[in-house]
């Protein structure tokens, strides 16, 4: 750590702590008053004194929003799409990016500018196309058609992202595998694939996030299956313009967000380090 | 790197992996099938207090289920706002389609057109019940002499007051337009913690009633020729009353603007406004606020003295859409649905009014909160333009626009209704 | 926070200076043992090459395809039989005001979304450097957090805590009812507050690697010249992180243009009378609300187009610095 460390005056540095402290407070607040709201009783919610804390927390609002709607099942219906996506991509993002990284063939950087470019296309603007597409495919009001468009969605970052990580394993290694007389099969699920997870659980976040996300596939798509809804669906249930429920709002906000934040933190170590390999490669 | 030539190889590998086929078409034929087990699709409107409804349904559902073995019904409440896209999106994939749905009146011959409703005019005559459906309900369902629903229930619109805050603040119940403004200022002025009138920048069928009053109205023509009337004088004027009450000195534009009719019913039930224009539908919601015990309704004044501003005949139909595999299961939970007895539990529940006239009268003898919604019915109604056209100026938010332009002082009235006249003609143009 | 990565330490701490790195400076590693695979590359990419040639160019195309043709629910339901505009999708788009001011609308917004996040990244990427292991740990955590929520959960968090009701910053900033949503600018403000706080810590962690890996020696000599923090950052820092920043500034014009679940949800789809339209929104409303597929579809190929101008002008950047793919 040292190394980075600049020869910092104490004063400044002190104030460059109680601005971080402070800046990581206002950071946190949302998320803070998110899980206030969730526990706070109704009649506090809607007081137009707000305070910070809450003297009486109550798990009423969770029990509202587990016991109105079928909200176990949306998650465990979100847990699949998310999960499907992230294994699917990470797989084939896997193979791609080992396939420009260390191979050299006609089109390599036609293909490269190709996944660049295939990251501007607007995936809002697609749900026109798309609907006609799954519906031609009969996936319509399954999870399948959520899965399906966000592994294609997630893929060009993720080969992008993983460049860096499929590189930086040395080729002697690969050499050595060969003289050894690994098959080509043997050296990529064997010695590579261990060697470049740190990488795909970086890359996995990406693709978790935007699959987690989805709000406007599963509007467009899940047409009137309510049993494949998923979580961004079900919150919205809450948020009626009118008459919104910010007790519910928020416990079932709350329910959305702890998957991703203890996956994050999770990954916490390998994400910072990775994305500073993606991105210097 | 030569850039250029890899963008071309890039485009060229495009082109060749998309395969030149137009889009297809749906085709929302009827599916043939016609089975007599499996789930049922329902959706119903989610009204701003459900509780009652859901209750209605569910009894009508246990019913329907015991009378069908191996038939199971699900039901999901679905926002009005944004119906649209849903139906629309159910229409594209009739596999994924509800069964029955309940729909607006105003979007039938929009649905029709479309080819999502299926034909029941044969079902419908050979209904025992029907027979004392009221005239203006079986237009609501009719295209072209074909019937495509049962009707539901009929929506009427009148003018919600707080009798209390009246009584304390000394004011009379408004007989004219220019009273009822003036008197939703003095509420305001005298009590700056209350709306006078609640009203919405998206509440289009509560600001028609002004439009009309003053002698204008939405289009003119009939069949398929339909042009816009917003830019007449008349109308503007209609449009000019409406929006005079969005400000500090009644309902300030902050709030009021992007409120819908349900916000504004959702404002009055809280306790939160001295006046609201809410519908017989809205009797529950305002029944389970803290406004409970201490409102009446009177008809929505005109402008001359004792007159009654024209209402919007609204009201909502069940419908059964073309798509469906269980025909026969679906056209009978559709007429359980809507049965008589069903529409009574439902006024009872909701405060809905029935579409069949004997048991509306019965219902008026049982419940004089009633009367003002009847007294209105019996003043004349008017309805928006009878085109498919109407079903996209609706999804559109032409009104809404027009109004919340007006409003946060953005365009002013002329301006506005030219604007929207212009977006409507484009409209009856296009969808004929 | 130590590192856990496959990559050997010479090359992690090198390869920041991307200009340096050229690749004429290390063409036998680069080039010489990589494999000519014959087919195996091939046969590596296919899965990805199917599933975005079905899910991705296929769309786009059909895209393209319906912005040429009339289409319409009366067209979709097989009604009408789909007719060949050319243009006239286009041209309507263009003689419609409302489009030019959501066009410019959602650049606008856009550019200041991404120079919020890139200033606010930046900036506390390098206050992370200036201080101890446990402000750095809060801090990392608590981006970590703003970036592990939804957005759909954020954008409901972030309207509650500026309910002019029931939220706490009206109580906090003394605006008593103020409602945030209404104005045009307000709203805009809300929803940029919004992105900025859910996408500055990718740029602030992906910089702050990127610092971590400059040599000490570097900022050290340069701190002894007695060069001031803002000058360090501009002379030193700034040019070594080029393609760090290049990144992450291409990648939050991305996201940033595409930006759709905050605008739907924040503002009720769209705004009051539709001020806080942006491209994104504009086309789903057109398409899905007033079943103007082509008109939509046009919308999303401009937005396309736009974004396709932004990417080449990056790749052209790299071939100038020398970069290789």
């Amino acid at each position: 750590m040292s190394r980075v460390r600049l020869p910092v005056r104490r004063p400044w540095r002190l104030a460059a702590e109680a601005t971080a402290l402070l800046v990581a407070a206002v950071v946190a607040f949302p998320l803070y008053w998110m899980l206030l709201g969730a526990f706070r009783p109704a009649g506090e919610i809607e007081s137009t004194e707000p305070r910070p804390w809450t003297a009486s927390p109550t798990l009423d609002s969770f029990r509202r929003v587990f016991e109105q709607h079928e909200f176990g099942r949306y998650f465990v219906n979100s847990l699949v799409v998310a999960g499907s996506v992230v294994v699917a991509s990470a797989l084939i993002a896997f193979l791609a990016a080992t396939a420009v990284t260390r191979f050299r063939f006609r089109f390599r950087t036609t293909l490269l500018i190709m996944f660049l470019v295939a990251q501007m296309v607007p995936v809002e603007a697609l749900t026109i196309p798309l609907f006609f597409l799954m519906r031609d495919f009969g996936l319509l009001n399954t999870l399948g058609s959520l899965i399906l468009p966000h592994i294609a969605f997630s893929l060009p970052f993720a080969v992008w992202m993983l460049r860096g990580f499929v590189r930086a394993v040395p080729e002697s290694l690969e050499e050595a595998a060969y003289l050894d007389g690994a098959s080509r099969a043997r050296f990529l699920w064997r010695i590579l694939l261990p060697l470049v997870l740190p990488g795909l659980v970086a890359t996995s976040v990406f693709s978790f996030i935007s699959a987690w996300n989805d709000f406007l596939f599963a509007k467009s798509f899940i047409i009137s299956d309510t049993s494949q809804s998923t979580l961004p669906m079900a919150l919205l249930v809450f948020y009626k313009p009118d008459e919104p429920d910010w007790g519910g709002v928020m416990a079932a906000s709350t329910v959305m967000t702890v998957p991703v934040l203890v996956f994050f933190v999770l990954v916490q170590r390998r994400l910072v380090s990775g994305l500073g390999g993606a991105v210097k490669d | 790197m030569k850039l250029s030539v890899r963008l071309a190889g890039f485009t060229a590998l495009a082109a060749v992996l998309a395969t030149a086929c137009a889009p297809q078409t749906s085709g929302t034929s009827s599916s043939g099938k016609d089975e007599k087990t499996g789930t049922l699709r329902v959706w119903l409107f989610q009204e701003v207090d459900n509780q009652p409804k859901q209750r209605v349904v569910d009894a009508v559902l246990a019913d329907f289920e015991k009378a069908h073995r191996g038939a199971e019904v699900t039901v999901e409440y679905i926002p009005v706002e944004t119906r649209a896209q849903r139906v629309k999106a159910a229409f594209n994939d009739p596999r994924s389609a509800p069964d029955v749905i309940e729909y607006g009146n105003t979007d039938t011959a929009g649905y029709v057109k479309d080819g999502g409703l299926a034909d029941v005019t044969r079902d419908f005559d050979a209904w025992s019940e029907a027979r004392d459906t009221d005239p203006t309900a079986r237009r609501s369902v009719t295209v072209d002499g074909r019937v495509y629903g049962a009707p539901y229930f009929v929506g009427i619109r009148a003018l919600y007051y707080r009798t209390d805050v009246f009584r304390r603040l000394g004011l009379r119940v408004p007989r004219t337009q220019a009273e009822l403004i003036s008197t939703a200022k003095r509420v305001r002025a005298a009590r700056p913690d209350l709306y006078g009138l609640a009203v919405g920048g998206a509440y289009t069928y509560g600001a028609l009633p002004f439009l009309w009053a003053n002698g204008g109205d939405l289009a003119t023509g009939k069949g398929g020729g339909y042009a816009s009337a917003l830019g007449t004088p008349a109308a503007r004027a209609g449009i000019e009353a409406y929006t005079s009450l969005f400000g500090d000195d009644n309902c300030p534009a902050a709030k009021c603007a992007s409120w819908t009719g349900n916000d504004t019913v959702t404002a009055f039930a809280a306790g939160k406004a001295a006046m609201a224009i809410g519908g017989n539908f809205s009797h529950a919601a305002v029944d389970a606020g803290k406004a409970k015990g201490k409102y009446a309704v009177v008809p929505l004044p005109g402008v001359r003295a004792g007159s009654i501003a024209p209402a919007f005949a609204g009201g909502n139909n069940i419908g059964v859409l073309k798509s469906t595999s269980h025909r026969t299961l679906a056209v009978d939970l559709m007429k359980r649905l809507a049965s008589k007895q069903a529409q009574g539990r439902l006024f009872d529940a909701m405060g809905f009014l029935p579409t069949f006239t004997d048991v509306r009268e019965q219902a008026a003898a049982k419940e004089p909160f009633v009367k003002p919604f009847v007294d209105t019915l019996a003043a004349g109604t008017r309805f928006v333009p009878v085109t498919p056209a109407w079903a996209q100026i609706d999804s559109s938010l032409v009104l809404p626009t027009m109004f919340q332009e007006i409003v946060s002082g953005r365009k002013d009235v002329a301006d506005a209704s030219a604007d929207a006249a212009k977006k409507m003609d484009d409209a009856f143009g296009s969808a004929g | 926070m130590r590192r856990t990565t496959v990559a050997p330490p010479a090359k992690r701490s090198a390869p920041a200076t991307g200009a340096r790195r050229a690749p004429a400076t290390t063409p036998s590693r680069r080039r010489g043992p990589r494999p000519r695979g014959g087919w195996t590359p091939w046969l590596y990419l296919a899965p990805a090459l199917a599933v975005l040639g079905a899910l991705l160019v296929y769309p786009v195309y059909q895209l393209g395809l319906i912005s040429f043709l009339e289409y319409t629910q009366a067209q979709v339901s097989g009604g009408e039989p789909t007719r060949f505009r050319g243009l006239a999708n286009y041209t309507d788009l263009f003689a419609d005001d409302q489009f030019g001011q959501v066009l410019l609308a959602t650049v606008g917004f856009a550019a200041a979304c991404v120079l919020g996040t890139l200033a606010v990244g930046c900036a506390l990427a390098v206050l992370l450097t200036r201080v101890r292991a446990l402000p750095r740990l809060a801090l990392l955590l608590a981006a970590l957090g703003a970036w592990a929520t939804p957005t759909i959960t954020g954008s409901t968090v972030w309207l509650f805590l500026f309910d002019p009701d029931f939220g706490p910053v009206n109580r906090l900033l003394g605006l008593g009812d103020f409602s945030w949503t209404y104005g045009r600018y307000s709203a805009f403000l809300l929803v940029l507050l919004e992105v900025v706080w859910c996408s500055f810590p990718f740029v602030m962690i992906t910089v702050y690697a990127g610092i971590r890996a400059v040599p000490g020696e570097v900022l050290e000599a340069a701190a002894l010249d007695g060069a001031s923090q803002w000058r360090i950052w501009r002379s030193v820092l700034a040019p070594m992180l080029r393609p760090i920043l290049g990144i992450v500034t291409v990648q939050s014009v991305i996201w940033d243009f595409k930006v759709f679940t905050q605008i739907y949800v924040m503002t009720g789809g769209g705004g009051i009378a539709g001020q806080n339209l942006v491209l994104n929104v504009y086309a789903y409303q057109k398409a899905f609300a007033s079943s103007q597929y082509s008109l939509g579809s046009a919308i999303g190929v401009v937005m396309l187009l736009l974004l396709l101008a932004v990417t080449l002008g990056y790749l052209r950047l790299l071939r100038r610095q020398g970069e290789e793919l």
